[in-house]
């Protein structure tokens, strides 16, 4: 008989249980999280800062990584070279991360926009000339060779002789580099584009090698040669790599101990290598983490379930805004070849919620610019012009551009403009990229609720990218230029320039869009060599507005450059807005805390 | 009799197990629905599966908020969590800032019509190839279970991610939506289906009926029609119940994957946005667990389904009240035992 298997009371005492553990699960995870730690104002007779955004610290940690920092979000599989001049590069030898092993001439401090000393402690521009570098006094790479301005000239011309590596790039804004003296470096701008903050970004993001090392290597070879023992100027040389983790210790000899104030606090640095996101992050939560740079979704539950942690920003958006992923339109397709279309599109999206949801609250309001309304590029944004002669999410006043353009709305709900039914348009961005699909969604809802017909897809990123480059799109969010010394005008670059761009179906890197302009390539010139703020300020005007009149494409939300969470459970005195030392980045002058920061135990 | 497999016609053979005629007591009339022989389990899957439905089909009608209606923010608690409670928002709002009950029920509409469409597909489509196999036979058998096993051997999870992928990046709305997906899953899930039914189909082809039907001039898709498949009906209609659950789960598992029917909600659809937006890490049970735990309720109402079906076609399982048994084995423990001693059996026929 079937029923001596399957017996009534067991079941029956099985969906008991099933159901108290499903209950037991809901309550638990409803419960308060228990708190830790003690207050910053309870630990000592004043008050720490650079401490959690509750006020509290932890207890430090002890034992024997107790003068160790753990870092992480920069390295995601094993490390496979720590040749800078590999693409593949392993953190901290990966192009423009934090200066811990390599260093570049200038920091770029992000929070101030003002180019700092680093390896030159200054440097003097002759209009759109030259740039005159003065190295520091006794910089000495970790094998304890010193650094001479005839080794930095070297360093730059690697990239005359290998097209293939990024420093290539310096040779479209520089036209020579000579060192008249052991301690004077000499940049003769390029006279064809006269761009002195493009030239100025290459020199903070530009790593200054041993030539010892370099100049052994055939000129070939030099991108793809494997090195494990990096030698670099920087506080820390590696002593380990794995695919688990990288392994830093402090070189007790650093050249900079007197220009940065002493040597760094820690005597080692550990990245772990986690497989995905949620795995760093529950690590960051519980203080197994210092430092890191990942995106965590709500990230004020860490510090309201009692955690020491903290943000830059007290309150939202908890991050300094330093990039502004756009939504590109391809305006060689019919429809949004428009640009009622495309400033319809742009009226239509939800900006908020994109922001509120999608970003998890991280984005200021998207203003209607390519320039970032506040931080270093605040000084060029033109607010009342945006108000003005901008945009707003307003799907009514979206319909209204349609209509006075002569749209009408077709029996399905979607609108035709000159014969041309507005969509199907594919949104595309790659899979994976989950605040930038979840932002997809939004707009491809919003759109449909004007009645342009929008669908979303989520291809490979290499797909993606080659269909962005190759112009086969029809919408995608894509990035553009963050903030640096060559921003706002890297910017208005990446979206309007006409020079660069090549015709559908072959690689472009710049206005993916193929957008037409007759006047814009003058504006763009005489952005870039501009050299005083005022007149800078009147060509970004003249951009700007173009660019609201023509919206070739539309920010969406303003994202951090590098997202700047640190957890002050083993250390305190972190940077943040009200102890602002440094700015929330680990790149360029974000290494500043690397100094600074102060251990709680001991 | 030869060649009888189905138990069923075993069942009937045998007679009835309980005799009749047994003087009994005016009994009062039941109502119409008890007389339904299904037993509690048949009770408690249609009732799960009723539940689930009502949720998706009529509680849409009478929930004030849609599924598409931004009420909050990311993750916000269920109200009733709030000082002072409020039921507002019972399981609070997803990571879009929607009300999750409103998209659960939307959610779990796409997913039973999408088990229903793909189900269907698969059921059509395997019984179809199985009858003609089992019943034809020869180089036609050979050919069509030849074609079934080599897709059987290829795993279906990959040629569904494969084929949604290239569906995904089509420009035909109707084959991105739901359909679309439900087509995929349809026509790739039906060789489990196609074998059982030509096993069935070729022992029913050697039964007497279809002699009678050939020696009567019927011809052979009229044979398969009306004396193959009512054989295979009570087999289908389970084969069809087992598709709709796995149809279901194939699209949460396509959904999670992140290709899940484009612009519209799906319970996989639910659970991945939960966990892209890491409500576990971050403690948004109310995001992840209701997609799941109706999920839960779908698929095993409709396994629980399948398996009480499967008493109602095959009475030999049936399995009556305890009591009711033991009187049926005492009264045919009786019969036997008169039958043994030569005894008159009472029989009233």
């Amino acid at each position: 008989m079937s029923d001596s298997v399957f017996q009534q009371p067991s079941r029956r005492a099985f969906i008991t249980i099933g159901g108290l553990a499903i209950g037991g699960l809901a309550f638990a995870a409803c419960a308060p999280n228990a708190s830790t730690g003690s207050t910053g104002a309870t630990g000592g007779t004043e008050a720490k800062l650079g401490v959690g955004n509750n006020g509290q610290v932890g207890k430090g940690r002890t034992g024997a990584t107790a003068d160790t920092l753990f870092i992480a979000g920069f390295q995601w599989g094993a490390p496979a070279t720590f040749n800078p001049l590999a693409p593949t590069a392993a953190w901290p030898a990966a192009a423009n991360v934090m200066q811990i092993t390599y260093e570049t001439l200038l920091r770029w401090n992000i929070a101030t926009g003002e180019v700092m000393p680093g390896l030159a402690k200054e440097y003097k521009l002759d209009g759109t000339k030259t740039v005159t570098l003065t190295l520091q006094d006794g910089v000495t790479f970790s094998d304890g060779s010193a650094l001479t301005a005839a080794d930095v000239a070297a360093n730059f011309e690697l990239g005359k002789k290998n097209t293939g590596i990024s420093r290539n790039a310096f040779w479209q804004a520089a036209d020579a580099v000579t060192a008249p003296d052991d301690k004077t470096v000499v940049v003769t701008v390029s006279q064809k584009t006269k761009n002195v903050g493009n030239l100025l970004r290459l020199l903070t993001e530009t790593y200054i090698l041993p030539m010892s090392v370099f100049s052994k290597i055939a000129d070939d070879k030099l991108p793809t040669e494997i090195m494990d023992k990096p030698i670099g100027t920087g506080p820390f040389t590696l002593t380990k790599a794995d695919q688990t983790q990288v392994v830093l210790a402090l070189n007790e000899n650093y050249w900079g101990k007197t220009f940065y104030g002493g040597l760094p606090v820690v005597k080692q640095i550990i990245h772990p290598i986690f497989k995905s996101n949620e795995d760093g992050n529950i690590k960051f939560q519980a203080g197994e983490l210092d430092i890191m740079q990942q995106f965590v979704s709500q990230i004020w539950k860490m510090w309201e379930g009692g955690k020491p942690v903290g943000t830059y920003l007290k309150d939202k958006p908890y991050f300094v805004p330093g990039s502004m992923p756009m939504l590109l339109m391809n305006t060689t397709k019919k429809g949004l070849d428009n640009k009622a279309v495309r400033k319809a599109i742009a009226s239509a999206i939800d900006y908020a919620s994109i922001a509120e949801t999608a970003m998890s609250g991280y984005s200021a309001e998207v203003q209607p610019s390519l320039i970032l309304p506040t931080g270093a590029e605040g000084k060029f944004f033109n607010a009342d012009d945006a108000k003005a002669n901008g945009w707003k999410y307003d799907p009514a006043a979206a319909e209204k551009i349609l209509t006075d353009a002569g749209a009408k709305k077709g029996s399905d709900g979607v609108y035709v403009i000159d014969g041309t039914r507005l969509g199907p348009f594919k949104l595309i961005t790659p899979t994976g990229w989950t605040d930038w699909n979840a932002s997809c969604e939004i707009i491809a809802k919003s759109l449909k609720a004007i009645g342009i017909d929008c669908s979303t897809n989520f291809p490979q990123q290499a797909e993606t990218t080659q269909s962005i480059q190759g112009g086969t799109f029809d919408m995608a969010v894509w990035y553009v230029s963050g903030v640096n010394p060559a921003t706002p005008w890297a910017r208005f670059k990446d979206i309007m320039s006409q020079s660069e761009v090549q015709p559908i179906g072959k690689t472009t890197f710049a206005n993916y869009g193929r957008w037409k302009n007759d006047t814009v390539e003058a504006l763009l010139t005489e952005a870039s060599q501009a050299t005083e703020d005022a007149t800078k300020k009147a060509a970004y005007d003249k951009l700007d507005a173009l660019y609201r009149t023509e919206v070739p494409a539309c920010p969406i939300m303003y994202r951090p450059d590098e997202f700047y969470e640190y957890n002050a459970s083993n250390f305190f005195n972190w940077p943040d807005e009200k102890n602002s030392y440094a700015p929330p980045m680990f790149r360029g002058a974000g290494n500043t805390w690397m100094y600074k920061i102060k251990k709680i135990a001991g | 009799m030869t060649n009888i497999s189905s138990s069923a016609v075993v069942a009937e053979a045998e007679g009835p197990l309980v005799p009749v005629g047994l003087p009994t007591e005016p009994k009062k009339a039941k109502p119409g629905w008890r007389s339904l022989n299904f037993g509690s389990r048949m009770w408690i899957a249609l009732g799960i599966i009723g539940f689930v439905a009502a949720l998706a089909f009529i509680g849409p009608l009478f929930y004030p908020f849609g599924p598409d209606e931004k009420v909050g923010s990311l993750y916000d608690y269920p109200t009733w969590m709030n000082t002072p409670p409020t039921f507002e928002h019972v399981l609070g709002t997803e990571n879009f800032g929607y009300d999750v009950l409103a998209v659960l029920m939307a959610s779990a509409r796409t997913s039973i019509i999408i088990g229903l469409l793909a189900g269907t597909i698969a059921v059509v489509i395997g019984v179809a190839i199985g009858v003609l196999a089992g019943y034809v036979g020869g180089w036609v058998e050979e050919l069509l279970m030849g074609f079934t096993n080599i897709v059987l051997a290829i795993p279906s999870i990959v040629i569904l991610i494969l084929i949604s992928i290239s569906l995904q990046s089509t420009n035909v709305p109707f084959l991105k939506g739901a359909v679309g997906l439900a087509l995929v899953i349809g026509i790739t899930s039906w060789p489990w289906t196609a074998r059982a039914v030509r096993a069935q189909a070729s022992s029913v082809a050697t039964r007497e009926h279809i002699d009678v039907a050939k020696l009567s001039g019927a011809r052979t898709p009229s044979i398969m029609v009306r004396d193959v498949l009512p054989y295979l009906a009570s087999y289908a209609v389970m084969a069809w119940v087992l598709q709709l659950a796995s149809a279901i789960l194939a699209e949460s598992t396509l959904s999670m994957l992140g290709l899940g029917p484009s612009g519209a909600n799906s319970l996989g659809k639910q659970l991945f946005w939960a966990l892209a937006f890491q409500a576990v890490a971050t403690g948004a049970w109310w995001a992840f667990l209701p997609p799941t735990i109706v999920l839960t309720m779908i698929s095993f109402g409709l396994l629980y389904l399948q398996s009480s079906l499967d008493e109602v076609f095959n009475p030999r399982l049936r399995r009556g009240k305890k009591k009711n048994l033991a009187k049926a084995a005492a009264r045919r423990a009786e019969t036997a035992r008169k039958l043994a001693e030569n005894q008159p059996v009472e029989v009233n026929a």
